[in-house]
């Protein structure tokens, strides 16, 4: 694509006309390119096309049939324009990267980005800057997002149905964990980043997980242990919630899941008064006498009360809610995440949205605390782990919603930033169901093709230039294309994913010195002693256990 | 020299008329012609050619014979015949160098008038600006005489369809993108 500037404002971006004899059809909207202005590079994104008339009459009169003067008007009585957006300039003389505060001037040049434009903005690939894809018809070039960046803030992966969202959360949970920058928890509800998942693609057909690919640096839990073997999974640890666990917010929070009224949250109230921690198993263990009793005894409404048991009766059904578990989820998860591991917990056939929203929220909230309180120690001087989670839930939607987004604990998490050292990674296909406040705060977004006009809408929330946006946004391809804009690129810049196949398995896995690190931590006992931050006790290693475990659970 | 074609007999800025050396040879219209002025060398083209009465006041006379028959039966009418053709100028040259404008005074009566020589056509050609003179032609036959000279000078580059194209996107904007009037002219630049 080469070009001059036509016009254009700052505010509603700038018109290129394009050179007689470029192709408008090869320009593809999204493309990146280059502004060679008098003094700055103004670093643009192609946003729309149209065809112009000098003299509007020209379109009216019949051309075809001459096709001389055909070719003669083309380009010069009628041309093709291109629209677009300066994102960020350089001043030439030194190299300084400032945001756009003014306009290329008339006649600047116009041309397609070159690798070195590439570099220069988005870095070239090294430990803390993560290739994840190429920009558009500028394949085999890297676009590097700013790991570091990327982990300071919650950040957002969205896309229709099928565009990708899940290879292109594998593609950052590699970077991230080959980065040694955080660590991840990963609520799994389909199972699909663990150990492996399924692949459309008819040669490749399966995935693998991150546990194949980073060996002992990850961790696989489960909800579902008997799910977990069928698919040859060796999970490190069964997850179980005690009852006394399960608190009011999270009860509001599947509201809806378990098909609860409004008057639901009075009676939680009520009964956490009179019941204390353990309200929840009394509650279920009441019966009908015990019920009328309680009524009797505080004014509460029998019936409801009734009422309210029938539906949390639902939980009963979660096996792997349990009065007295066998070990603590959370202290797991920690000591892992401590010895600097990596956790995924898979849910199995557990993954209705009532499991899954349960289970997340319950961990989150007490693995939040956790950091919560190791931040403020840390504020007192005292030394520990201090190595940012990142958290991944799917179906965002469902815990960020506006009504729940301020009660919920993941709503505080996207709020607050990285204050406590704890950020979420949030996957979605709906996000104008995610409460725009937290949409706002998320620093950066990974957008795939969406096609409904609210989801387009929330997504640009809060980006400067949306609406120019919005025609990239709506011709993105259906797979493997998607825009990334926010705190960990300089710009906003439409890229092709990497493609999640066994290149990339090699060069993911392979080190910067080209050795393979997969297995030289050979389990989480070494994993362990070379960590930092430890854990104190002397527990045996966590995963030892699972046989035993399944002796208990099963009798195998 | 045989490329002699005429002799000027009316001189202004923009335009000048010569007498052709003989009244049935004229100079093609839309050809490219130069007349040597001192060191100035000056290019016309031509725009248009008339043929009457020598003395310039009696008509012709209708005979209704073929020309063939009037040569033999009546040759003396010829003698009384002399035809004249006017030219836009273009441009002129001074120490080899091609200024696509008009020269600083106007030409001479009674110089010699020249075909330009095929390089020189060349030139002159190259530089679009002609179109301006030949689209404003003082004899209001614009749009005609830019196509005949298109034709004439496209005919001595190398690839003859594409200087028409470069010629026409010149045009439009001459013309203020008005693509109607330049399809009038482009449809009389028909090259095979
Ligand atoms: N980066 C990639 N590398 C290889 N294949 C990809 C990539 N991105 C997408 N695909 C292909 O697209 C298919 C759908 O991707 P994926 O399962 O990630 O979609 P999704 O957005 O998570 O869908 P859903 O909303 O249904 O969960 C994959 O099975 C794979 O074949
Ligand atoms: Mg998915």
């Amino acid at each position: 694509m080469r070009g001059t500037i036509l016009r254009g404002s700052l505010s509603g971006g700038l018109e290129v006309r394009l050179d007689i004899g470029e192709n408008i059809e090869e320009v593809k909207v999204g493309t990146f390119c280059v502004v060679e202005g008098r003094t700055h590079d103004f670093f643009s994104m192609v946003v729309d096309e149209d065809i112009e008339a000098a003299n509007p009459k020209a379109f009216y009169e019949t051309l075809s049939d001459n096709s001389l003067l055909n070719e003669v008007v083309r380009g010069t009585g009628i041309i093709d324009k291109v629209k677009i957006q300066p994102m960020i300039a350089i001043r030439r003389e030194d190299g300084k990267v400032q945001p756009v505060k003014s306009i290329p001037s008339y006649l600047s040049r116009v041309r397609e980005a070159r690798e070195e434009d590439v570099f220069k903005i988005f870095g070239r690939p090294d430990r803390t800057h993560f290739h994840v894809g190429s920009p558009l018809d500028m394949d085999h070039i890297p676009v590097c997002i700013d790991l570091k960046k990327f982990i300071e803030r919650s950040n957002g992966i969205f896309g229709k149905s099928g565009t990708g969202k899940t290879f292109y959360t594998r593609i950052m949970l590699c970077g991230m964990i080959k980065s040694g920058l955080c660590n991840v928890l990963v609520f799994d509800m389909h199972s699909e980043y663990g150990w492996e998942g399924e692949d459309e693609d008819e040669t490749r057909k399966k995935a693998k997980g991150l546990k194949q690919l980073f060996g002992s640096k990850v961790a696989i839990f489960t909800l579902d242990p008997e799910s977990s073997r069928n698919r040859g999974v060796h999970p490190d640890f069964v997850v179980e919630i005690p009852y006394r666990s399960i608190e009011a917010e999270d009860i509001i929070l599947v509201r809806e899941e378990l098909n609860l009224n409004p008057t639901a949250l009075e009676v939680i109230y009520v009964l956490q008064k009179h019941l204390g921690q353990d309200w929840l198993i009394t509650f279920l263990n009441m019966d009908a006498f015990a019920i009328k009793d309680f009524a009797d005894r505080t004014g509460a409404h029998e019936g409801a009360l009734q009422a309210f048991q029938r539906k949390l009766f639902q939980l009963q059904r979660l096996p792997f809610i349990k009065e007295n578990p066998a070990d603590d989820a959370v202290e797991r998860i920690m000591q892992y995440l401590d010895s600097g591991m990596n956790v995924v917990l898979e849910f199995g056939h557990q993954r209705s949205m009532l499991a899954y929203m349960l289970v997340a929220n319950i961990l989150t909230r007490r693995i939040h605390e956790l950091y919560v309180k190791r931040s403020e120690k840390a504020l007192g001087g005292m030394q520990g782990n201090n190595t940012p989670l990142v958290i991944v839930i799917e179906e965002a939607h469902k815990f960020l919603n506006p009504e729940l987004s301020r009660q919920t604990i993941f709503g505080m998490i996207a709020r607050e930033m990285r204050k406590y050292n704890v950020t979420l990674l949030v996957v979605d296909q709906r996000p104008s169901g995610i409460d725009p406040e937290v949409l706002s705060q998320l620093g950066t977004k990974i957008v795939a093709l969406l096609t409904e006009e609210k989801d387009i809408e929330s997504v640009l929330c809060g980006v400067n230039n949306a609406r120019m946006l919005r025609n990239v946004l709506a011709s993105l391809d259906t797979k493997q294309q998607a825009i990334i804009m926010g705190h960990a690129v300089p710009m906003p810049v439409v890229i092709k994913t990497r493609t999640y196949d066994e290149t990339f398995y090699k060069e993911i896995t392979k080190d910067e010195d080209g050795t393979f690190n997969r297995g030289l931590m050979s389990g989480p006992k070494q994993a362990f002693g070379s960590s930092a931050g430890a854990s104190e006790t002397d527990e045996p290693p966590p995963g030892k256990e699972f046989e035993d475990l399944m002796k208990e659970l099963y009798g195998i | 020299m045989h490329t002699l074609i005429g002799e000027i007999i009316e001189s202004r800025t923009a335009e000048f008329v010569a007498e052709a050396i003989r009244y049935d040879q004229v100079p093609a219209y839309g050809s490219f012609v130069r007349v040597q002025d001192g060191n100035l060398r000056v290019y016309g083209i031509v725009s248009g050619a008339y043929t009457g009465s020598l003395d310039g006041v009696s008509k012709a006379k209708a005979f209704f014979k073929s020309i063939d028959e009037l040569k033999m039966e009546q040759p003396q009418i010829f003698e009384l015949l002399r035809t004249e053709f006017s030219c836009v100028v273009v441009g002129y040259a001074e120490d080899g160098r091609y200024h696509p404008y008009y020269p600083p005074i106007h030409l001479s009566l009674h110089l010699p008038v020249e075909k330009a020589d095929d390089d020189e056509i060349l030139t002159i050609s190259q530089h679009l600006g002609f179109l301006e003179k030949t689209l404003n032609s003082p004899a209001g036959n614009g749009e005609e005489l830019t196509a005949a000279a298109i034709r004439m000078a496209a005919r001595f580059h190398p690839d003859p369809r594409e200087y028409i194209i470069r010629a026409g996107r010149e045009l439009l904007k001459m013309l203020n993108y008005d693509t109607q009037r330049l399809k009038s002219i482009l449809e009389r630049v028909d090259i095979a």
